[in-house]
């Protein structure tokens, strides 16, 4: 169980960190991602990429974030 | 029109955030719902209406693509109903967009709120009045699990059109897409309108086409997806998304969106109705509440005071507020009880730990060769059937008693498409421990039995084998052109990898009738703790016994020979006569053949038990045998 455990916590850090990192890009690229979407057009694959890698990122980041908790879908077992 | 970009303050960010995971919550939940409080919250920050629609689209469709994929594993999306349904969606929202266009033309921003604000009114007072009636009546019903399908729902399923017919599995039934088509349209057109589309596309699965409400939730959230990439690429092609804002958003509500999708799976089915029908009657109260302030702006009624109308206008928005607030209340009450019920279940399913009965007498020191008990693992296929007879031939011979075992592979999470067959395959399996046990007992062998469940099978024989203190493990496997599953490593190599017991390996048409042992030796501990095994047995039951050992090259051979003489002296003096075999080739297919060449109906192996990694990159020697060999192969673990 403690292994379990260990490795969720360890699956948590490692997508907390790379969710962490990814806005901690959002905010040091600020400008430029804001001037490039600002632009329009064909540009509008810029946010459209963003939502999408963030979603993935920091969806599994959450995901695992409320297992971690024992926080988790109901199961059948009896 | 020009665009600008807010200056992010921390306290902008943290409101976002909040905001977001409370309308995370309620969208995992209900489907939608969360997204019509963040347009006036960012336009309260200084945000542009057309930025704050553009920016809460492109954070609607990453939350509705992980709710969805989230549910989707609960098993209560239905993609295709989603897809066609949300395709149908868009075209709604492009042709709800421009009807608003014209109406502002038209009527100027007074008139176009009006609208929206009517349309509110009347579609939620409609609906959102139905769905608590109907939330109230399956309360109140005998049977509050189930849903009754409508009689409109009835009649939609019965209709044939031939050429436009579509089987959705949420609902076992072909419908037709002329009816699909109306229900995505009004759902896009009223996103365009009010920005929450599911507030007629939910009800409309669940009263006109009669999905079960859990169902139609999940799938709006397909909806969503669809809709919300379609007008966030609509916006972004005119640059005015802010991204950052969105994504700040996105920070809280996928936390909201991932619990609200976990909140569905303890409720019983009426509790999303009521989230649902709740927040639609306060969105409609929070809407009437400003209708009094267009009309004055239109003439239509005496003019109101500047005062009155702010205050008429904070108030609306405060009603919306306070609907998401009490929407994401019910969501948390309901999973903090839900889970607590299961929890207590759990528990008191547990009181009387699901383990066999413990031995009474005190046990022998030494537990080499014991054979008190022995577990007999089947999971009712035909592979299983020789291990059964094998078992209780055992225990019979031995007079040791049996532990028939099965596990239930529980599905991960509690699907509502899923039970039915859940049910079918437990009754299964119970039917089958009944009649092992009445075999058995036929045989005059005493005989319990258990039905585990879980998610890994393994590990409750492991565990099960491990908290019984059983001597011997027995199973069947799997036919070796089964190669997916022999590469994949099966129940059966993994319970050998981690478990403690022995454990016989009973091919299909395998049986021992004492015609002769083989035991492989490698000079190893492993070899000694099997070789100490098989002069148990042989003691028992007087065998041929064989020693083989095999050299990988001809250099080799005097090692293995020596290795054989080691033991085999050993064994001699234990009074057992054994026959000495050296041989040359892959460990694996000479310890077969030479079973075969001498008619041995048992091979006992000792094993290293490797496990992981070393397993994957080594291989076992002896996983190899029992994939391969005709007779039963017993492992024995030191």
């Amino acid at each position: 169980m403690s292994v379990e455990r260990n490795r969720a916590l360890k699956k948590t850090l490692i997508y907390a960190l790379l969710s962490g990192g990814l806005y901690y890009l959002l905010y040091h690229f600020e400008a430029s991602i804001l001037e490039l979407s600002k632009q329009g057009r064909w540009y509008f694959i810029v946010p459209l990429t963003i939502a999408f890698v963030f979603s993935i990122v920091h969806g599994n980041f959450t995901g695992q974030f409320w297992e971690l908790f024992g926080i988790r879908a109901k199961t059948t077992k009896k | 029109m020009e665009i600008n970009f807010i200056d992010l303050t921390l306290g902008n960010v943290a409101l976002l955030f909040v905001i977001g995971f409370v309308g995370g919550l309620v969208s995992g939940f209900i489907g939608s719902g969360g997204a019509f409080v963040l347009t006036p919250a960012m336009m309260n920050l200084g945000v542009t209406a057309i930025m704050a629609v553009a920016s809460n689209m492109a954070h609607k469709f990453p939350k509705a693509f992980v709710g969805a994929m989230k549910r989707h594993k609960f098993g209560q999306v239905d993609i295709k109903l989603g897809i066609v349904l949300g395709i149908s969606a868009e075209a709604g929202v492009l042709y709800g967009a421009g009807v608003q266009e014209t109406i502002r033309e038209v009527f100027g921003k007074a008139g176009s709120n009006l609208y929206v604000s009517t349309v509110f009114v009347v579609v939620l007072a409609i609906v959102g009045g139905y769905v608590l009636r109907d939330a109230y009546k399956m309360f109140h019903s005998a049977n509050p699990d189930e849903e009754k399908t409508t009689k409109l729902a009835k009649w939609v399923q019965s209709v044939n059109i031939p050429g436009t017919m579509m089987y959705f599995k949420s609902i076992d039934a072909k419908i037709s897409i002329l009816f699909t088509i109306p229900i995505g349209f009004a759902t896009g057109m009223l996103a365009a309108t009010i920005a929450v589309g599911g507030f007629i596309g939910v009800p409309a699965m669940m009263y006109v086409l009669g999905v079960p409400g859990l169902i139609a939730s999940a799938t709006e959230l397909v909806i969503a997806f669809i809709m919300g990439m379609g007008g966030t690429i609509k916006f972004a092609w005119a640059g005015y998304v802010d991204i950052r804002l969105a994504m700040i958003i996105l920070a809280g509500s996928l936390f909201g969106v991932q619990l609200g999708a976990i909140g569905t799976t303890y409720v019983k089915p009426y509790t999303v109705k009521i989230v649902m029908g709740v927040i639609m009657m306060l969105a409609l109260l929070s809407r009437a509440i400003v209708i009094p302030v267009y009309l004055s702006e239109l003439g239509q009624i005496q003019p109101l005071a500047a005062d009155t109308m702010s205050l008429l206008q904070d108030w609306s928005f405060g009603v919306l507020l306070f609907a998401l607030a009490a929407g994401a209340t019910i969501v948390f009450r309901a999973l903090i009880k839900g889970m607590g019920e299961h929890r207590a279940k759990l528990a008191a399913e547990n009181a009387e730990p699901g383990t066999f009965s413990t031995a009474t007498e005190p046990r022998q020191l030494s537990p080499v060769g014991r054979m008190e008990r022995i577990m007999l693992v089947s999971d009712g296929s035909e592979y299983a059937e020789s291990a059964v007879t094998e078992a209780i031939r055992l225990a019979k011979r031995c007079q040791a008693n049996l532990y028939a075992f099965s596990v239930l592979a529980t599905p991960d999470f509690e699907s509502p498409l899923g039970q039915n067959l859940h049910e079918l395959d437990k009754k299964a399996m119970v039917d089958n421990l009944l009649k092992v046990r009445a075999q058995a007992e036929a045989e005059g062998v005493s005989c319990e039995i258990l039905l585990g469940h879980g998610e890994d099978p393994y590990t409750e024989i492991i565990d099960q084998a491990e908290v019984s203190a059983m001597d011997m493990i027995v199973m069947g496997r799997r036919d070796k052109s089964d190669l997916l599953r022999s590469m994949m490593g099966g129940t059966t190599a993994k319970v050998i990898g981690h478990t403690h017991s022995d454990v016989l390996v009973v091919p299909r048409h395998g049986k021992t009738e004492g015609k002769g042992i083989v035991l492989p030796v490698d000079g190893s501990r492993n070899s000694e703790a099997a070789a100490a095994t098989v002069v148990n047995l042989a003691k028992r039951c007087p065998v041929q016994v064989t020693l083989v050992s095999v050299a990988i090259d001809p250099r080799l051979k005097e090692d293995a020979q020596s290795n054989a003489d080691g033991i085999g002296r050993l064994m001699t003096e234990a009074g057992i006569a054994v026959a000495i075999e050296v041989r040359t080739g892959t460990p694996d297919g000479e310890i077969i053949a030479c079973a075969r060449e001498r008619g041995a109906d048992l091979i006992v192996m000792g094993s290293h038990g490797r496990t992981g990694l070393d397993r994957l990159l080594v291989g076992s020697v002896s996983e190899r045998v029992i994939g391969q060999a005709e007779c039963p192969v017993l492992i024995v673990k030191l």
